[in-house]
């Protein structure tokens, strides 16, 4: 299963965990243990000019 | 198995799959797939000649690879019903010029190459899942040596060879001479107990008293016979098998407390030494044995998510089903109407597994006496004028409760309120309001929130608490006189996923600083995966949020147990901190955009409504 970056709503660390759209997945921050943990989605890539 | 065979009111299936279940709780309609056997049941009289003629032999399944079979065969001496089937992979026969020596030889003709698989439709009250589990396969825990050294067998291919319908009828014997072994060594916990990523954190359960039984049987058979048992600890817990171990140990069994390293082969013996630390003493010591015997553990089958699907089931951690409720209803699926019996809920030996079979077929019984079924009063209601027939409700509903819809023909929905346990998802993800959850109305929680936030709204931080695990977590803080702050107002639902998003907006729209959505682990979830909704729902409004200019981190969610009343209290001590940092001006421009918001989304709406009027006034107009 590929991994994908998460952040923790709690404490904001910002960690990787394996991750599948399909397959929804219990997860927790490994420093806080906190469920609110969203995963980071990569910013719009800019038009080049 | 000849009994059930025989009983005229039992219609056994061998050699089937189930391919569909339908229906609910005393209501299930289900397609069996009766394989193709290729041979005539009932004309079948086993005698055999088949079988003499068949070219093909291939390794026996039963007999875990110790003999062969052939092509056309008896899959076990007890098989019920007692007739042959012919091995469609190994069978030469589907090209005639090839083989078909066994049709030839059939005196009653029974044997069909053209058969096909019959789709076989039943419909049944209540449905009882007891299809087994698998055994742990060692091969990936290289240092046991497991397919390298022939001399070292799993307790499965141990009771083949000590078995007296086995391969050897009975007479132990090692793989490699032939010979008789003077020492053995068995090593527990194969596949068990471990966290190394290889094999299964849990206990088999099973192993430890096999292991002794095995021991027992040996030294009856073989007295004089040297044993010696590598082990984590000894679970010996039922009734009479205290007794079992000790007697083991009187017979010469000798008991070793350490699981071997290491396992090697001395190439001219083929005998196998063990590296093993005795935690006993601490000693580092080397054991030689004739034969070394994996005692495996057991796992879930491996096919048991087509089970799974097919009856809306959840599996705990581990991979085996949960059941309803571990201490109340322990033979009871979360889906009405459907029971466990065996390892399919948990490893366990044969007399539990008679026990719970027992047990659901009584639950069966007073399921089926009964004839009618009473559901709590908390099911959903259709308001059938708002339903547009989108089925998104039917997607979600975790237990089928809810069938039909046409969006195209505008046919609402149908919700089988038998089958509907009331978690309230469906409601939650409804766009149109066409579900009312009785005692869980909208309307009714609404008004918990701006009960809630009427005072002091920056005081509070609103959570909403799933009945099962969140809210008993919380009460099980304050029965053990846990200290947290006391700025937690709990709204209680029976499901996270009855959280609706518009219940959130609402309480950050009457000045919650902070919200939490709470509910059980995902394995604990009573509405088998309906927490996985509330995982969306919550995850698009953190991205709402945030486009709104809201931060994310005032919505929170957490997992909490109803054991975990610690959990409750540690997160609490720090949504306080978190409440403490949001501002009067972040709540009051938070306020402000999401009034912005739902005062467009309710304009939208009104500019609809006039239309689908006056659409509604046109006929009558042109009439007129």
């Amino acid at each position: 299963m590929e991994e994908a970056p998460f952040k923790c709503l709690r404490c904001g660390h910002e960690f990787k965990a394996p991750y599948d759209k399909k397959i929804p997945m219990e997860r927790a921050c490994p420093k806080c243990n906190s469920n609110s943990v969203p995963r980071m989605k990569a910013a719009p890539k800019r038009a080049e000019a | 198995m000849m009994d059930v065979g025989r009983h005229p009111r039992i219609n056994l299936q061998t050699y089937s799959e189930i391919d569909d279940i339908s229906g609910y709780i005393g209501n299930f309609h289900v397609t069996v797939r009766k394989k193709a056997r290729y041979v005539d049941e009932s004309e079948c009289n086993a005698c055999g000649e088949c079988e003499k003629v068949c070219p093909v032999v291939a390794p026996d399944e039963f007999q875990e690879g110790f003999s062969s079979r052939k092509a056309i065969y008896m899959p076990f001496p007890q098989a019920v019903p007692s007739v042959y089937i012919l091995n469609n992979d190994n069978c030469l026969g589907h090209n005639p010029i090839a083989c078909g020596k066994c049709a030839e030889v059939c005196e009653k003709s029974c044997i069909d190459f053209d058969m096909e698989d019959q789709l076989v439709e039943v419909d049944v009250g209540a449905i009882i899942v007891a299809t087994g589990m698998d055994v742990y396969d060692p091969t990936e825990m290289d240092e046991y040596g497991y397919t390298r050294y022939e001399n070292v067998i799993t307790s499965m291919e141990f009771e083949r060879l000590i078995s007296a319908g086995g391969p050897t009828e009975g007479h132990f014997m090692r793989p490699t001479d032939r010979e008789v072994p003077k020492r053995i060594g068995f090593i527990q916990c194969v596949g068990s107990r471990t966290k190394n990523g290889r094999g299964n954190p849990y206990c088999s359960n099973i192993c430890c008293m096999n292991t002794v039984k095995d021991s027992l049987l040996l030294m009856d058979h073989y007295p004089g016979t040297e044993i010696k048992v590598f082990y984590i600890d000894i679970r010996a817990f039922g009734k009479g098998f205290e007794d079992l171990y000790q007697r083991s140990k009187q017979a010469g069994v000798q008991y070793i407390r350490g699981v071997p390293g290491e396992v090697f082969e001395d190439p001219k013996t083929k005998n196998i030494t063990l590296t093993v630390e005795d935690t006993s003493s601490g000693a580092i010591e080397d054991h030689e044995f004739d034969m070394v015997v994996l005692a495996t553990g057991v796992i879930p089958r491996r096919d048991s998510e087509i089970v799974r699907k097919l009856l809306s089931l959840s599996r705990t951690e581990d991979g085996f089903f949960m059941e309803s409720h571990p201490k109340l209803k322990p033979v009871d699926a979360p889906t009405g109407g459907v029971y466990f019996a065996g390892c399919v809920e948990s490893p366990k030996d044969v007399k539990d597994s008679v026990t719970q079979a027992s047990a659901a077929a009584a639950r069966s019984e007073i399921l089926l006496n009964a004839g009618e079924i009473s559901v709590e009063a908390i099911t959903s209601d259709l308001i059938v004028d708002n339903c547009t027939g989108c089925g998104i409700c039917v997607r979600v509903c975790p237990f089928n409760a809810i069938t039909g819809g046409d969006a195209k023909a505008k046919i609402p929905v149908e919700i089988v309120e038998a089958a509907c346990k009331g978690c309230g998802t469906c409601a939650a993800e409804c766009n149109f309001d066409a579900i009312l959850m009785k005692h869980f109305e909208d309307a009714q929680i609404m008004a918990q929130v701006d009960s809630i936030l009427d005072q002091d709204p920056m005081e509070k931080i609103v959570v909403f608490a799933c009945n099962w695990c969140s809210y008993a977590g919380a009460d099980l803080a304050g029965l053990s006189r846990m200290q947290y702050p006391s700025s937690q107002r709990v709204i209680r639902t029976m499901c996270s996923g009855r959280v609706d998003s518009s219940f959130i907006l609402h309480a950050f729209e009457q000045g919650a600083p902070i919200v939490l959505v709470s509910g059980c682990h995902f394995a604990d979830c009573h509405y088998i995966d309906a927490n996985r909704w509330t995982v969306k729902r919550v995850e698009k409004l953190w991205d709402d949020l945030e486009k709104m200019g809201i931060r994310p981190e005032r919505l929170q969610l957490e997992w909490i147990s109803a054991a975990e009343g610690q959990k409750w209290t540690k997160t609490m001590k720090e949504l306080e901190e978190m409440r403490q940092a949001v501002t009067e001006e972040e709540v009051e421009q938070t306020k402000k955009v999401l009034r912005e918001a739902r005062l467009k989304v309710e304009a939208k709406k009104k500019a609809k409504e006039p239309k689908e009027g006056a659409a509604e006034q046109a006929p009558a107009a042109a009439t007129a």
